[in-house]
């Protein structure tokens, strides 16, 4: 085996090595739940396990020059850059989760997916911007006047929204983030301007069907608007 | 500012479908290595039915036997070529197996759950598959349609995917030749993952790309005409060239903007036909026939994509 070759199977066995490190780090630190639907977490308990064996087996082929593994393909440099390009990405950007930034074209009043009894069964207190938007979807606006709100969201403002109007928002997410979808709830607050575009908060307030950018809604009378982490699970999963 | 926020964006979304697929790609690969190490293709050729419709038929099917992804198809279909396996069932094969697989039908269901994408990809990949190999099977004599090498009696000894490891096939199964093979599988594996992986990665950057910087109104301009949408997602398919194991993710990233045929002809075109399998069947097939298998599958599955936007009534 020429040294070429011999370098650039170190580089596979440390990227084999440092995919698997990645993910394992995702788990324990939770980050995982930035990137895909949490009921799909496994997926990289498996990926990780892979990629582990994969490493080992790539280093006894190192260390034991007696095993010498067949090469099914010519695996050249470009091939191992390329390779190490997601690894590039989450060491030099730090981790994330979609937020208004991601917004590209609106934010939509409708829900994603189809509820079932149990979630229509939510009391409206638990009911969270998901829940809220299938409801909608279900009665009349003015049906809903008075019924108390607390949900969580970031904020997000058009141009079109008066000075007291937002919306609380959420990404919804089905399996991962390239289905994230952005919805929110109409809401109106006097003390908006003491929140940041973006940040996160906590909504409570009571509905009332009124005009909201020009359409007819149940738009959430703001209570109390406090600033908040963001939470674990950032998305909605439908 | 905005290109930094505009990379950060990028990098949640790419990284997003890289971790949602990379586990399905380790598992195809780790397939791939385990076939190449221990499945003797002669004994299920034998069990084929020999009539053409029926061989087509067991073609279509026969990736549940072999669960190989796109590019591990065209290997497989040339050492079954070598075996004497009719050229009806193994362009049914070739076409349907990277779909026609558990590791495939997994993936499908996490992203889509069982419902209109898959059910439609499945039909429609063993309606194109079984008419293009009937097609393909008129000219019945195998020598207008193969290359030599990948006649039976050719020089398959020689073929990219015996050479040098006839001692894989021998029947002792002692310990040590178990162990062997196991590593040999896993070796085989991690060349795979990176060959194929390169194709994941440039194509996940691709759809991340234009998730982020893409105006959702040009991609919704395209993406709601019943025709343009699926020939859009087709060429793309084409040449993203990604490994049909993962390429569910990446379709994910159209479904808030594209018809659902568009969806449905990227899934089951894609795995057919694309870049690296086109260069692939010329290794195999004689050139007139790599053509019919570009333009047929392409021209059937546009058809079935649009009919299904029409029923769909968008």
């Amino acid at each position: 085996m020429s040294a070429r070759d011999s370098r650039i199977n170190w580089a596979k066995l440390l990227i084999l090595l440092g995919m698997g490190v990645y993910l394992t780090q995702l788990i324990i630190s939770g980050n995982l739940s930035n990137y895909i639907n949490q009921r799909f977490g496994w997926l990289a308990y498996v990926g990780a396990g892979i990629f582990f064996l994969l490493a080992l087996v790539s280093l006894w082929g190192r260390i034991k020059p007696s095993f010498h593994a067949h090469q099914h393909y010519r695996i050249g440099w470009d091939i191992v850059l390329i390779a190490a390009f997601p690894l590039a990405l989450a060491l030099l950007i730090p981790s994330r989760s979609l937020g208004i930034e991601a917004i590209n074209g609106g934010i939509s009043l409708r829900p994603v997916g189809v509820g079932n009894a149990a979630t229509f069964a939510r009391s409206p207190l638990d009911r969270n911007i998901l829940d809220w938007l299938r409801e909608y979807s279900r009665a009349a606006p003015a049906e809903f006047n008075d019924q108390p709100v607390d949900v969580i969201g970031f904020v997000y403002r058009e141009p079109v929204h008066a000075a007291d109007e937002f919306m609380v928002s959420r990404f919804t997410m089905s399996c991962c983030v390239a289905d994230a979808f952005p919805i929110g709830m109409p809401a109106r607050a006097d003390a908006i301007d003491a929140v940041t575009v973006g940040s996160w908060v906590r909504v409570q307030g009571r509905l009332n069907a009124a005009n909201f950018a020009g359409e007819l809604l149940p738009v959430i009378v703001v209570e109390t608007l406090e600033q908040v982490d963001e939470p674990d699970q950032p998305y909605l999963y439908p | 500012m905005d290109f930094i926020v505009n990379i950060e964006v990028f990098a949640t979304r790419f990284l997003g479908i890289f971790i949602e697929a990379v586990p399905f790609l380790l598992l195809g690969s780790l397939t791939s290595g385990l076939i190449e190490s221990f499945v003797k293709s002669d004994d299920i050729v034998r069990l084929m039915p020999r009539n053409r419709l029926g061989a087509a038929l067991g073609g279509a099917f026969l990736g549940l036997a072999f669960p190989v992804c796109e590019c591990g198809v065209v290997p497989v279909t040339r050492r079954l070529f070598s075996k004497g396996m009719p050229v009806s069932m193994g362009v049914a094969f070739l076409l349907a197996a990277p779909f026609m697989n558990p590791i495939v039908f997994a993936s499908t269901y996490i992203a889509f759950g069982f419902g209109p994408v898959f059910i439609g990809r499945f039909v429609i990949t063993i309606v194109v598959a079984v008419t293009v190999a009937l097609v393909i099977g008129i000219s019945a004599k195998p020598g207008s349609v193969l290359k030599p090498i990948a006649m039976a009696g050719g020089h398959a000894k020689h073929g990219h995917d015996d050479r040098g490891h006839d001692h894989d096939h021998d029947h002792d199964h002692d310990l040590a030749s178990l162990r062997e093979k196991l590593l040999h599988a896993v070796g085989v594996a991690s060349d795979e993952f990176f060959e194929m992986g390169r194709f994941l990665i440039l194509g996940s950057a691709l759809a991340a790309l234009m998730q982020t910087l893409v105006p959702q109104e040009s991609l919704l301009a395209l993406g709601t005409g019943n025709v343009l949408s699926v020939l859009f997602m087709q060429l793309l398919a084409y040449i993203l060239s990604v490994c049909s194991t993962v390429d569910s993710f990446l379709a994910l990233a159209f479904v808030n903007t594209f018809t659902t045929g568009a969806i449905i002809s990227f899934l089951s075109f894609g795995p057919m036909v694309d870049i690296k399998s086109t260069l692939m069947f010329t290794g195999v097939f004689r050139r007139r026939i790599v053509l019919y298998l570009v333009l047929l599958p392409f021209v059937m599955n546009l058809l079935a994509g649009v009919l299904i936007n029409l029923a769909l009534g968008y």
